[in-house]
């Protein structure tokens, strides 16, 4: 343009577009790049996993004769999807969230926020690396010692070690990650945006960094012990030189107890705003809403031995009675999500389909995790694959399906464009019957013995069928993932224009322009509840029946 | 379609209820067809067993009607309250309703620590343990085997099992135990954390380095002659499934037979080194010394075999040949133990040997 062949000195400060996302402190792009991060290791997470099931589906060893490779698929599948895909992609979609929803222009520390994004590719890389180094870690992604210390039967090489260092930098994220979040929910909220008028999504948000801040230094020391164990003489967890294998445990779950809270309670949020706005009803108790977050992140941090009730190490009447007990406040977040679509007005779009098999789902892994909290049940379904149920219903029925209605609600706004509700809805059909084929048989085969973490079983041991069925499931949920590619390569050159509020939103990322122009607002609406925008549209009508 | 948009048609209501009660049936017929049993743990066979599956009845009891009143107020909801054209106006408001929240707050606290407590009376029984049990195993867990200590009354051990898994052809190996008395199993590991789940036992417990875990079990008189699979649940290595064993239940006179039989061959005098050439291998830190040995072709010959290796860790040098055929079955031997093993002439030819716990540990062998 002529403007710009006529203004030489501004070309020496315009760059590349490359340059700009590499640099830039802009908590909207750090969060979208947040979430391509997470969804390129979910993607190499969820290989990993094909590649057990595949193994899996008949008796007899077919591709991974050498069975550490196997124990390297499964260690990798499991620390890449916690570590590198769940907890920084539910980071992300709060990264580019909370601001907006609190009317600020940014994070409080938006360098802090670059660095906290640009460490994960980083561990990410790490941990796969490990696989040029003479082979990843293979000792579970909980990597209990003895196991995990140096010895020709458990782990040498430096793939454990690489482990150690990338969970310890992804760690620091994290931690500079929650800090970062707390500072900007207490100090830069908008006018008249008290803590009671935030909306859900910031409110687990803010629970989850106080996890994450509390939680997260406790498994870095265990992870440093471990290191020092391993590289440096220690004895911290060796049995046999005055250790103890179970403080690791201890030490570990501290952490990975509050870290599934940490998994859960933003998706929870992301269900807690889809749900109102496509029922087009105010959340059901949404009081009530906050205190159960809060409950189930203080219960959080006192249940963690419920992963050791077959240690003979624990006081098991404690951790069982707490364990039962965390059911309440969620149970109380169910029964609130169910009364928000009661009498409303359901619009079937993506988002909400998808809002939809997060609470269907996840009420399985609920109850599932119930009877784990049973000390006796526990016995007997303790590292069998009914755990692998139970946890696969939590983090995939529940975080995961939590995740794509973010991605499906949001991505108007990151882009300015729609997804195609047709695609959404065959992503969320083949996702929903896959995920189910998969991991509900898992449950058969716990109960039926099948423990945890085996490479191969006999063949008369009655679990060949629901093991073929849970890899014909796994393949389903893979090819789940081509439509949604697909999906959002087409909606971004040619789809559907947004404009600002596509969805009838509620909340104050509606009330500026998709995508949102730096720093956010040029002016805010008037706030005077939890639904500002709802406000702005409705006047107080939409009070009438308080 | 009703020309009212706030008052919704009778007939939504109706089909939303017909899919909830359809869906209802079929979660039932699921369960009288018996198909819904393979949710259901597979038969006790011991006292604490059925302890615990009756606790499992009751939580899956619960289970499944949470299940079925959510998972039905959900799809009723999504069915009876989807907008309609005619939806312009908003629907009411509702913002919360202190009395239902006290409601499911209150309920499920009530059923919650009701199972709580059944939970706690149950693990009280199947938790605890004797002073004085009619029989004592000591089961030590190392990479990647178990073996089975029998001990008398006063702790001292009288017979060792190192053959985990029963063999139906030769009736030997297994942990034997009688029906109808009480079994204390004590844990041991040598190196890493194992697990001894017995799936029928409904019951699993950490074999953990540096603790000594206690639990007891008494099998059903009548499951006498069976004989149940067991494998370690706690991964442990490379080797970790390959950790399996079996619970052999017999008569009580038939466990005494078997116990003296198994004495017996524990005291024998070891077997003398045979004829002809003879080697000496050792096994130490889970490699052998040597990773290439010759023999004469066509000729019996011996190995002195030493396992160098902390108790609990178990060798032996086991011969396969070029397509993976074994032709040299060895029994295994404990750590700081040593055997004469004696091997039949062999073809001239490139063998394996290794060693059948540890996959790692392999050499040549060849016979010219």
């Amino acid at each position: 343009m002529a403007t710009h062949a006529l203004s030489p000195a501004a070309q020496a400060y315009s760059r590349g577009t490359l340059y700009d996302w590499l640099t830039t402190t802009d908590h909207k792009k750090i969060g979208i790049m947040y979430v391509i991060n997470s969804f390129i290791f979910f993607l190499v997470g969820g290989v990993l996993a094909l590649v057990v099931r595949t193994e899996l589906a008949q008796p007899g060893l077919q591709y991974l004769t050498n069975e550490h490779v196997y124990n390297e698929m499964f260690t990798m599948h499991a620390t890449l999807m916690i570590f590198v895909f769940v907890i920084p992609m539910l980071a992300g979609l709060g990264n580019y969230a909370v601001p907006l929803m609190i009317g600020a222009p940014d994070m409080a520390f938006p360098r802090i926020n670059a660095l906290s994004l640009w460490m994960l590719p980083l561990g990410g890389l790490l941990l796969i690396s490990s696989f040029f180094t003479g082979g990843s870690a293979a000792a579970g992604w909980t990597s209990y010692p003895p196991l995990s210390a140096e010895g020709p039967l458990n782990s040498p090489g430096a793939g454990q070690d690489l482990w150690i260092v990338a969970l310890v930098l992804i760690g620091t994220s994290s931690i500079l990650g929650g800090i970062n979040f707390l500072v900007t929910i207490f100090k830069m909220r908008a006018p008249g945006m008290t803590l009671f008028r935030m909306p859900i999504m910031v409110w687990t948000i803010l629970v989850t960094s106080v996890l994450v801040v509390m939680a997260t230094p406790v498994i870095t020391s265990a992870l440093v012990m471990l290191f020092i164990d391993r590289n440096y003489g220690g004895h911290f967890f060796d049995p046999f030189q005055g250790g103890s294998a179970v403080l690791y445990q201890n030490i570990f779950w501290f952490y990975s107890h509050p870290a599934v809270y940490v998994m859960v309670l933003p998706a929870m949020g992301v269900v807690s705003e889809v749900l109102p706005v496509f029922s087009r009803k105010p959340l059901f108790g949404y009081k009530a809403f906050i205190f159960a977050t809060a409950g189930i992140g203080a219960l959080g941090f006192s249940v963690w031995a419920h992963h050791m009730f077959t240690t003979g190490a624990v006081f098991l009447p404690f951790f069982s009675l707490l364990t039962f007990l965390i059911a309440v406040p969620t149970g109380v977040k169910m029964f609130n999500w169910v009364f928000t679509l009661f009498r409303g007005q359901l619009t079937f779009s993506t988002p909400l389909v998808f809002a939809l098999g997060f609470l269907t789902m996840f009420l399985i892994g609920g109850i599932n995790g119930a009877f784990s909290a049973s000390v006796p049940v526990d016995f007997a379904l303790h590292d069998t694959y009914w755990v692998v149920a139970h946890l696969h219903y939590v983090l995939f029925g529940g975080s995961v399906f939590g995740i794509f209605a973010g991605i499906y609600y949001w991505f108007p706004k990151w882009t300015g464009r729609m997804l195609n509700e047709g695609l959404g809805h065959l992503q969320f059909w083949l996702m929903f019957i896959g995920f189910n084929l998969t991991f509900f048989p898992m449950h058969m085969l716990g109960i039926q013995g099948m423990p945890r973490r085996i490479a191969d079983y006999a063949s008369d041991a009655g679990w060949n069928d629901w093991n073929l069925a849970a890899t014909i499931g796994g393949f389903l949920i893979a090819s789940s993932m081509l439509p949604f590619i697909w999906n959002v390569f087409i909606s971004l050159r040619n789809g559907k224009v947004a404009g600002d509020d596509p969805w009838e939103g509620n909340t104050l990322e509606w009330a500026t322009t998709s995508p949102p122009p730096p720093y956010n607002f040029d002016h805010l609406p008037e706030i005077r509840s939890e639904r500002p925008l709802f406000d702005a549209r409705h006047g107080h009508a939409g009070h009438a029946g308080h | 379609m009703s020309s009212t948009p706030r008052k919704r048609p009778a007939p939504d209501a109706l089909v939303a209820g017909i899919v909830v009660v359809i869906l209802i049936a079929l979660v039932a017929a699921v369960f009288l067809s018996g198909a819904g049993s393979t949710l259901y743990p597979p038969d006790a066979v011991t006292s604490e067993a059925r302890e615990i599956r009756g606790l499992y009845d009751i939580v899956f009891a619960f289970a499944v009607a949470i299940f079925l009143v959510v998972e039905a107020l959900i799809v009723w909801s999504v069915l009876r309250y989807r907008r309609r054209p005619t939806d312009v106006e908003l629907p009411v408001q509702t913002h919360g309703n202190n009395l239902v929240e006290v409601i499911w707050t209150v309920v499920p606290t009530a059923i919650v620590l009701f199972l709580f407590v059944i939970s706690w009376n149950t693990l009280n029984n199947v938790d605890a343990v004797s002073n004085e049990p009619d029989v004592r195993v000591h089961a030590i867990a190392g990479q990647f085997a178990w073996q089975f200590e029998y001990l008398d009354e006063s702790g001292n051990k009288v017979a060792t099992q190192l053959a985990p898994a029963y063999d139906a052809e030769t009736g030997v190996g297994g942990m034997a135990v009688p029906v109808g008395r009480s079994i204390q199993v004590t844990l041991d590991s040598p190196d890493v954390i194992h697990a001894f789940y017995v799936p029928r036992f409904l019951f699993k417990r950490d074999v953990v380095p540096g603790q000594t875990n206690r639990f007891e079990f008494t099998v059903d008189e009548d499951e006498a002659g069976q004989v149940f699979r067991g494998q370690c649940a706690e991964l442990c290595g490379t080797g970790h499934r390959q950790m399996l064993f079996n619970v052999i239940a017999l008569s009580p006179a038939d466990y005494e037979t078997w116990l003296a039989a198994l004495v017996e061959r524990s005291n024998a005098t070891p077997a003398p080194l045979p004829s002809g050439p003879v080697l000496n291998v050792t096994a130490k830190n889970i490699a052998f010394d040597t990773t290439a040995v010759e023999v004469p072709a066509d000729a019996p010959f011996g190995i002195a075999f030493s396992n160098d290796d902390p108790p609990g860790i178990l060798h032996d040098v086991d011969i396969r040949d070029a397509g993976g055929t074994v032709v040299a079955n060895q029994d295994t031997i404990d750590g700081g133990t040593s055997a004469n093993y004696s091997y039949g002439p062999l073809a001239a030819a490139q063998y394996t040997f290794f060693c059948s716990i540890h996959a790692n540990m392999t050499g040549t062998l060849t016979a010219k």
